[in-house]
């Protein structure tokens, strides 16, 4: 019996590490093309990654030995000596501080990532000075669906609605280039904003006003949707995050700000 | 020691047999947790269930022939409801039975084994009752070829997978709408009865939010602009990334259960005063009385007839009722229905504005303000002075429609008998749409099913709306003023004096 768990382990390790290997060809990676497409997503992919690799040669290590152990374990003739390792001081030793340091250099290695999403002037221009912040938005989740405030053209978001914002549902647009800001809160529970392939997630709670800035790479629509388990729809707050260049951002939102201004009056057609 | 042995001998072993039973419980668990649930159906109106049993069996009939159910719907083509499907007519017939034909829509959407009905000529059949299937199609030389059908003449029209989209949005509304409008498009559906505002029942074919003049039905517009945007305020969610084919066919299915209910209500409502058991008992009853009270008098009087010879009298009629009069009141309220909704898709119902938004200047708001409080409208004895939505009418006791009797409950009330609060204009939330042109429709046709009376055209002119609509859409930016009942304390005011001095 002993060798067959020894076996059950190591099959199981090796079954979960090529599982694992060919994840990202069979598409069970991350969404899309499994490429951040912001900036500021690179860097939690590449911090993901470092993680993943660290994680994987202590899958590998830690499994190995296991089933080395198991197996000697299982093999181990009657009258052979045991080791006993239990108590060992050195190997305790090792296996706090090991890891330990792992994670202690993990902690620092991150702060950077989490400082540029969290702390205003940590993302950097090519030429070093840090990158300006728009706040194009204000974002209200509810059940079951996302309403979103514009101040308009030409005007900064504030803080009331004013009677020139223009107002979207399920449809979030965001110009490309800058690092983009909105204001996150929710009419009722916590909801979640989460655009997967920009790698932007945020909890919406009740009663805060949340900043989240991130950028787009590419214009394009990108999928939007809550992370959050709020209610029996959740499942209907899907959205999307449509990225236009400058220019065209400045043209969607005169175009919309037309028809919600709209009133109706179209002259007779003559006869 | 002797007592801890003891003890832990007493207690129950566990099994050998404890995880599989648990894991076979579990099992059993998920598959009745995910096994299908009860089969949907169509429920009827309580009025439907309320008529005698012959009146009740026959409404049930024709409903379901008309209609069907959620598995097998029925498309009635005398309905305005784009039910689906590719349409065409013969040109000319081959000797070898095939037919080379004309398509009005995409040829390619013609398949092999599609089912075909005929829609006109001798070969015309039952509603929805597939007479062929299409046994080869080329849509290049459109020569069609049909399996067992009878010979069609040229100029007959036929209608390849007719019904597809009907089939369609009901698979739409059952994943995404059913869950609070209900099966059969009552409000009713499981999560319906948490919600505040209740879900609309589209069975009385009253929609709140129209672009269409009063008492008009909707458009598909209309619905279209729900569907999509959602109305903020309630519990309705936008559906903006469903589809443009899912929406439209979900429209339509809307439109078609709305159909469907409104016709119900119409051939009950029809039926109902000599054929319900309610007007049979009250008939029977008030009978009773008036003899009782003749003989107390004295006078010389006939026994009325008990309750149950009543309902066999009535039971009767219905017989002769059914033969003579049930088809054509069929005839008449699908007529009427038909009629209702293509007059409310065509242009001339939409509310249009006949004149440009007026500017909105402070003169304009301050015109607006005056209408807001005046006579003529009375917009503050609901929406109250301030716009809160507090108005003096929602103090009082309403009485129901078409009754003597009050409400139980303080405040307005809707056509669905739903409480309803007037609506607090100082929020900015529009539930019908907040372009100047969906407010303007608000006032000039009212809110249907709801006491927001219609002003267009006769007590308002187009511009003074326009003025009314400038105030009401500025009142979210304006800074607060204490509403009056606020001030009646007397607090608010002598506060202000003492700082003033």
């Amino acid at each position: 019996m002993g060798r067959f768990w020894a076996i059950f382990f190591g099959l199981a390790a090796v079954i979960t590490f090529v599982v694992s290997w060919i994840s990202p060809g069979m598409n069970w990676w991350f969404p899309g093309d499994q490429l951040a497409h912001s900036t500021l997503g690179g860097k939690i992919d590449d911090l993901f990654y470092l993680t993943m690799v660290i994680v994987a040669v202590t899958f590998v290590a830690t499994n190995v030995a296991l089933v080395y152990a198991l197996w000697r374990g299982a093999t181990i003739r009657s009258d052979e000596r045991v080791w006993f390792s239990h108590g060992s001081h050195s190997l305790e030793v090792i296996w706090t501080i090991v890891p330990a340091s792992v994670l202690l250099f993990i902690a620092l290695y991150q702060l950077d990532v989490w400082a540029a999403y969290r702390i205003k002037g940590f993302v950097k221009d090519s030429d070093g000075k840090p990158k300006q912040i728009v706040a194009v938005a204000e974002v209200t989740a509810r059940q079951f669906e996302w309403r979103i405030r514009y101040p308009a053209r030409g005007k900064t978001l504030q803080p009331k609605p004013q009677p020139d914002d223009v107002y979207t549902v399920n449809e979030l647009h965001i110009p490309t280039g800058d690092l983009v800001s909105i204001t996150l809160r929710t009419d009722d529970v916590q909801h979640a904003f989460f655009i997967p392939e920009l790698r932007v997630k945020q909890d919406a709670v009740p009663g805060k006003l949340i900043p989240v800035w991130f950028d787009a790479l590419e214009t394009r629509e990108y999928e939007m949707l809550c992370a959050e388990l709020c209610g029996w729809g959740h499942y209907k707050m899907k959205a999307k995050c449509v990225a236009h260049s400058v220019e065209d951002f400045e043209a969607w939102k005169d175009k919309a700000s037309a028809e919600q201004f709209d009133d109706g009056y179209r002259q007779p057609v003559a006869e | 020691m002797m007592f801890r042995a003891t003890f832990l001998s007493t207690l129950p072993r566990p099994s050998r047999m404890g995880f599989p039973s648990v894991l076979l419980c579990g099992l059993a668990l998920f598959h009745l947790g995910c096994g299908p649930g009860p089969q949907a159906e169509f429920k009827f109106r309580d009025s439907t269930v309320d008529l005698i049993g012959d009146a009740n069996r026959e409404v049930k009939k024709t409903l379901k022939d008309n209609f069907g159910t959620p598995q097998t719907l029925v498309a009635w083509e005398r309905f305005p409801v784009e039910y689906g499907g590719v349409k065409g007519a013969v040109t000319s017939i081959g000797e070898d039975k095939s037919l080379v034909v004309t398509v009005d829509g995409d040829p390619k959407m013609i398949q092999q084994k599609d089912p075909l009905i005929w829609i006109s000529g001798s070969l015309v059949g039952e509603k929805n009752a597939t007479s062929a299937t299409v046994k080869s199609f080329d849509p290049e030389s459109k020569k069609l070829v049909l399996e067992g059908a009878a010979v069609a003449a040229v100029g007959d029209r036929f209608a390849v997978d007719f019904g597809k989209d009907l089939q369609d949005g009901r698979k739409i509304y059952m994943k995404n709408c059913m869950h609070c409008h209900g099966v059969s498009g009552d409000g009713a559906g499981p999560t319906g009865e948490f919600l505040n505002p209740r879900p609309r029942d589209y069975r009385n074919g009253t929609f709140k939010f129209t672009s269409t003049r009063t008492g008009e039905k909707p458009n598909r517009d209309d619905l279209d602009r729900i569907v999509r945007y959602g109305i903020p305020g309630t519990y309705m969610p936008s559906f903006l990334l469903l589809g443009d084919h899912e929406t439209a066919v979900v429209v339509e299915y809307v439109r078609w259960l709305s159909i469907r209910g409104e016709f119900e209500k119409r051939l009950v409502a029809e039926l109902a005063s000599d054929y319900s058991k309610t007007a049979i008992n009250d008939a029977a009853s008030k009978a009773e009385a008036a003899y009782k009270e003749k003989v107390k008098n004295g006078e010389a009087a006939e026994k009325a007839p008990s309750q149950s010879t009543a309902r066999q009298n009535a039971t009767n009629e219905f017989k002769k009722y059914f033969t003579e009069d049930y088809p054509a009141a069929i005839e008449e309220t699908a007529n009427l229905l038909a009629e209702y909704w293509n007059r409310g898709q065509e242009a001339e119902s939409v509310v249009v504005p006949s004149v440009h938004r007026v500017n909105d200047t402070p003169e304009s708001r301050e015109r607006g303000r005056l209408l807001y409080l005046s006579d003529k409208t009375k917009c503050y004895t609901c929406h109250g002075v301030t716009g809160r939505g507090d108005g003096s009418a929602t103090e009082d006791f309403w009485p129901k429609p078409n009754s003597s009797e009050k409400f139980s409950k303080r405040g307005l009330h809707d056509e669905w008998g739903n409480q309803l609060k007037p609506r607090n204009l100082t929020l900015g939330q529009y539930r019908g749409g907040r372009r100047p042109v969906d407010l303007f429709r608000r006032v000039y046709a009212g809110i249907k099913g709801t006491p927001m009376p219609a002003f267009g055209g006769t007590a308002l002119k187009d511009d003074e709306i326009w003025d009314l609509v400038n105030y009401v859409m500025s009142l979210p930016y304006t800074e607060k003023q204490p509403s009056p009942a606020a001030s009646s304390h007397g607090n608010v005011a002598k506060r202000e004096e003492k700082s003033a001095h």
